[in-house]
């Protein structure tokens, strides 16, 4: 077989695959605005012209706008303290000389092996006691102690690749370690340091069981528990269920389309070495 | 790495104290707080008397649903393992390959990644439907009459209908890993490859394979840890069901713990499961690891 005729062949069957991947959310977003009884004509069907009843109809009743701004708010305060923690420790790591620095790198990495499942219990059990059940920042905290040794490891790994040289350079020019930090470190890892933002972003807004299990005020729900909660109790039909549930997808689909680069260049940080 | 008197050494301790500070309060004391539950037996939350290790007992010779809900937990992990990383693979391959559209492809395969697990869940939840999901129009697309045809409902057919979803939300995943790596593969080892007259087959795994082996590796050691805790997508889903055949250790936490309300017992289970990702982990490290001495991850 040609060179040409196999290129093409191989086109094929990507493009056949890749739209075999994406024709569930198609399928999800073309189903949100389709009157109910449409649902039934066939997965072909185009929605045309379309309807946004439903749509309307399950952002009032699912309260999904107070949902999203919840999750927003607890994305943002999980980003700002992760980024806030796992900075200084990583360049503390990899660029400063603290005692026992074996040993506290691997007490920092140890929780990624330690399953949320064997914490959710105890921490529940504190938060109890705390008062600290319905609280978003309370949420967000819990995210912060899933998610900050993952941002610790991949920010060690940008400020590891920074020239000795320019850090010596910092030095001579009388630079403290803060200084070295703030001036050297943080601009030059940037690229670094916003990558990890985005996906902690994505992590706390896709988060669910810390959600399930220390929300239950239902005006404090994040997106994925208000969507659970309507379409399993309050949607009373299927073109409900597909309008909730498009429109808790849209925010990180939109999100993962504007800012792909970057989200990609962090998925493969971790790995990629 | 910068010289450092006392006092300099003090403040790279203080660079650090916050986020121990963090991890000792809201994970490793909860991790000894869970451990002490486990050995007790407790009333809603609170403890009232201790039972030793009869908890551990229960659960691994007494409990015929943890036991299937274990077996559930590592028959998922392990089609996980095998299909996200090979579909990762071939998918990697094959948009290396191709001429145009390598960002679109990129997209629209790590799309499901992206979702939340309780939007992807939900959206399988409905294309796994009877009467307007994907199978019954496949099969009237044919010409059968599959319309009462429910794969999630079916205890045979429920958790290989989970694996597939699994395989969707996370090949993407795998491929732009690999994807990363590949790029990073010296050209002239294909040309070198070409001018022997090897094949396509033979490239991949001669040329290609030995050389990603370390995405390998830390895709395999990432998928089953991953895998095993898994809650949210099975949870949405099924929420273990029907009857029992979807069940995973971590759905059975949630209902032991959260809805029948036995405590110490729901924290036994999870530490059981936390012992087996140690495990595993360690076993996987020594067997794959591609470097000799202890990577530093």
């Amino acid at each position: 077989m040609t060179t040409r005729l196999r290129v093409r062949r191989t086109n094929l069957v990507l493009v056949a695959l890749a739209l075999l991947w994406i024709y569930p959310v198609v399928w999800t977003l073309t189903n949100a605005v389709k009157n109910t009884a449409d649902l039934y004509g066939g997965p072909l069907a185009m929605p045309i012209p379309p309807a946004f009843g439903n749509l309307a109809e399950a952002w009032n009743r699912a309260n999904l706008g107070q949902a999203l701004l919840n999750s927003a708010y607890v994305a943002s305060l999980t980003v700002v303290g992760v980024l806030l923690l796992a900075i200084p420790a990583a360049f503390a790591l990899t660029r400063l000389r603290p005692p026992g620095r074996a040993g506290l790198f691997l007490l920092i990495l140890a929780p990624l092996i330690i399953p949320t499942e064997v914490l959710i219990v105890p921490l529940f059990s504190i938060y109890r006691t705390m008062g600290l059940i319905n609280s978003l920042p309370g949420l967000a905290l819990v995210n912060v102690v899933f998610s900050v040794s993952f941002a610790t490891i991949i920010l060690a790994g940008y400020f590891r690749r920074i020239p000795q040289d320019l850090i010596d350079a910092g030095r001579l020019d009388g630079a403290g370690r803060l200084a070295l930090l703030t001036s050297i470190a943080i601009p030059l890892a940037r690229p670094g340091i916003v990558a990890v933002g985005v996906l902690i972003a994505l992590f706390s807004w896709n988060d669910f069981a810390g959600a399930l299990v220390l929300i239950q005020r239902p005006s404090a729900f994040t997106a994925p528990l208000a969507l659970t909660t309507f379409s399993t109790f309050y949607a009373t039909d299927e073109g409900l269920r597909f309008a909730g549930l498009a429109i808790t997808f849209i925010p990180p689909l939109v999100a993962f389309l504007l800012l792909q680069r970057t989200v990609l260049q962090g998925l493969t940080a971790g790995t990629a070495r | 790495m910068i010289a450092a008197g006392r006092r300099e050494r003090a403040l790279d301790v203080a660079l650090l104290l916050p986020v121990i500070a963090l991890l000792v309060a809201f994970l490793f004391y909860p991790l000894i707080y869970g451990l002490d539950l486990s050995v007790n037996r407790t009333e809603g939350f609170e403890v009232t008397g201790s039972v030793g290790l009869e908890h551990y007992v229960r659960a691994l010779f007494g409990d015929a649903v943890f036991r299937q809900g274990l077996a559930n937990t590592l028959v998922l992990t392990g089609a996980a393992v095998v299909l996200q990383t090979g579909l990762g693979l071939v998918l990697a391959v094959l948009v290396a390959e191709a001429r145009r559209g390598r960002t679109l492809f990129r997209i629209a395969f790590v799309a499901p990644f992206v979702l939340a697990p309780v939007a992807a869940g939900t959206v399988w939840k409905f294309m796994y439907a009877p009467f307007f999901g994907i199978v019954p129009a496949v099969g009237g697309a044919l010409g059968f009459d599959l319309s009462g045809v429910a794969p999630l409902a079916d205890p045979a057919t429920a958790l290989w209908a989970i694996v597939l979803v699994f395989a969707w939300r996370f090949a993407g995943f795998s491929m732009v890993v690999y994807l990363a790596a590949m790029e990073s593969i010296p050209r002239e080892y294909y040309e070198q490859g070409e001018i022997e007259g090897i094949g396509r087959m033979a490239r991949l795994r001669r040329i290609t394979w030995p050389l990603v082996w370390p995405q390998t590796f830390a895709l395999v050691l990432l998928t089953s840890i991953a895998t095993l805790r898994v809650f949210d997508l099975v949870w949405i889903m099924t929420a273990g069901g029907p009857g029992h055949a979807t069940e995973t250790v971590a759905t059975y936490v949630y209902t032991t713990a959260f809805r029948t309300l036995d405590v110490g017992y729901a924290q036994a289970m999870a530490t059981i499961l936390m012992v087996l990702i140690v495990a595993l982990a360690v076993v996987e490290y020594r067997l794959l690891n591609p470097r000799a001495e202890a990577a530093s991850l």
